[in-house]
């Protein structure tokens, strides 16, 4: 037969403890989620700059890859069937091959991301997507700055 | 039993005051932002999607931040303040409508601008969360229970919900993204956008905020008179069952 002599009851929990419960597993949270963010950095990142291909952890050349860049001026060649352009970021170029054309504000000196892979042979990145990187600049297209802008358009800043 | 007295309409002289001047702001944001305001240099005239794009992102980070603190409020008071808790629910509601245009504006900009309407960068990414975490919110507040059971539940939720908002803003410095970095807000105090663009886009916050008031109050006012109704036809509903029953008797 079960014993079932009456036991004395549990303390209750203080007010203190019962509310120091949730604050720790809140700051495990807040902790987890700092630590994930900080590690993410690489498998977050949307793409790889044109200078860290082979260089930065996940821009291997072997690899499907989104590379951005900006477009060089006067490298734009555009057919009926493909456009061909290089972007370059820090110093370093890359020869683009893209099957169509590109939408969005496409344009020489405009910061692109270039969705692809590397032709091993030739080198050239073979894009098969572009999207256009706008900036953060807001000018009219009244400005009197705008000499100056479109000047300094092609100095890649991001 | 007293019945309660209620007017017709969840209107007031402030309401209406409100409502004016959000029509007239509006007015101004479209005559700013298709006719005086100039077009872009790099984007030409998709810059216009701004006026609504940005003031309607502000507005829903405003209108949880207002649900975020009404929450706080509802669970110190441990959820027995139900206009508190309208207000939190009718602003997370208002929030939702404003990250929806938010959403097909930025698809809609994002389409002329990039050439893509999407793409599951960390800004776009957060944004959707953001967006599913306050439906959610929303589904929250329709859980059975009692009125204090719901405000204080949901309200657990409208706090925690909240610190998505640094996460979305800060996600284009914290990875880099297809969305460009913050113009106004930028931390650097760099603001880099022509003068008459940068007014226009105030007076779309201006219209916007009149709006978000305008509906919170409206919002709140109807979820009020839907309680009203609720608790009268229980009373109703028990003052018939009462009537059924003989004197004395049971049934």
């Amino acid at each position: 037969m079960p014993d079932l002599t009456p036991r004395p009851a549990e303390p209750m929990p203080s007010r203190r403890r019962r509310r120091i419960g949730p604050i720790l597993v809140l700051i495990a949270v807040v902790g987890f989620g700092g630590w994930v963010l900080s590690n993410l950095r690489t498998a977050v990142d949307y793409y790889c700059n044109v200078d860290e291909v082979g260089v930065r952890d996940g821009c291997d050349a072997d690899r499907r890859l989104r590379l951005q860049g900006t477009v060089a001026e006067g490298s734009v060649v555009a057919s009926t069937t493909r456009t061909e352009f290089d972007i370059e970021f820090e110093g370093v170029s890359v020869a683009v091959r893209y099957a169509g054309e590109p939408g969005g504000i496409f344009n020489e000196c405009i910061p692109v991301v270039v969705h692809g892979v590397f032709d091993s042979d030739t080198e050239v990145f073979l894009g098969d997507r572009v999207e256009v990187k706008h900036s953060d600049e807001y000018v009219s297209v009244n400005d009197e700055r705008l000499t100056a802008a479109e000047e300094s358009a092609c100095s890649p800043s991001a | 039993m007293t019945t309660p007295t209620t007017s017709r309409s969840t209107g007031t002289r402030a309401t209406r005051v409100i409502g004016i001047a959000a029509i007239v702001m509006s007015a101004w944001l479209s005559l700013f932002g298709l006719v005086l305001s100039p077009a872009d240099v790099a984007q030409g005239d998709a810059v216009r999607i701004m006026y609504v794009h940005v003031p309607s992102v502000w507005l829903a980070y405003l209108a949880f931040i207002v649900t975020a603190i009404c929450s706080v409020w509802v669970l110190v008071a441990r959820g027995r303040v139900p206009g508190v808790d309208r207000v939190a629910g009718a602003s997370a509601e208002i929030g939702v409508v404003f990250m929806a245009v938010t959403l097909v504006s930025g698809m809609l900009w994002g389409r002329i601008t990039w050439g893509v309407y999407w793409q599951w960068d960390a800004r776009l990414t957060t944004t959707a969360l953001l967006f599913i975490t306050y439906i959610g919110y929303l589904a929250v507040r329709g859980l059975e229970g009692s009125p204090e059971q719901r405000a204080r539940r949901s309200a657990v939720v409208g706090v925690v919900a909240v610190a998505e908002i640094p996460l979305v803003h800060w996600s284009v410095r914290l990875w880099r993204s297809l969305h460009q970095e913050a113009t106004v807000l930028d931390t650097d105090l760099d603001v880099d956008i022509d003068g008459l663009m940068l007014f226009t886009l105030f007076v779309g916050v201006i219209a916007f905020t009149l709006w978000f008031v305008w509906f919170v109050l409206h919002r709140a006012r109807v979820m009020a008179l839907a309680a009203l109704v609720e608790e009268r036809s229980l009373d109703e509903a028990l003052a018939e069952r009462a009537a059924e029953v003989p004197a004395g008797g049971q049934n």
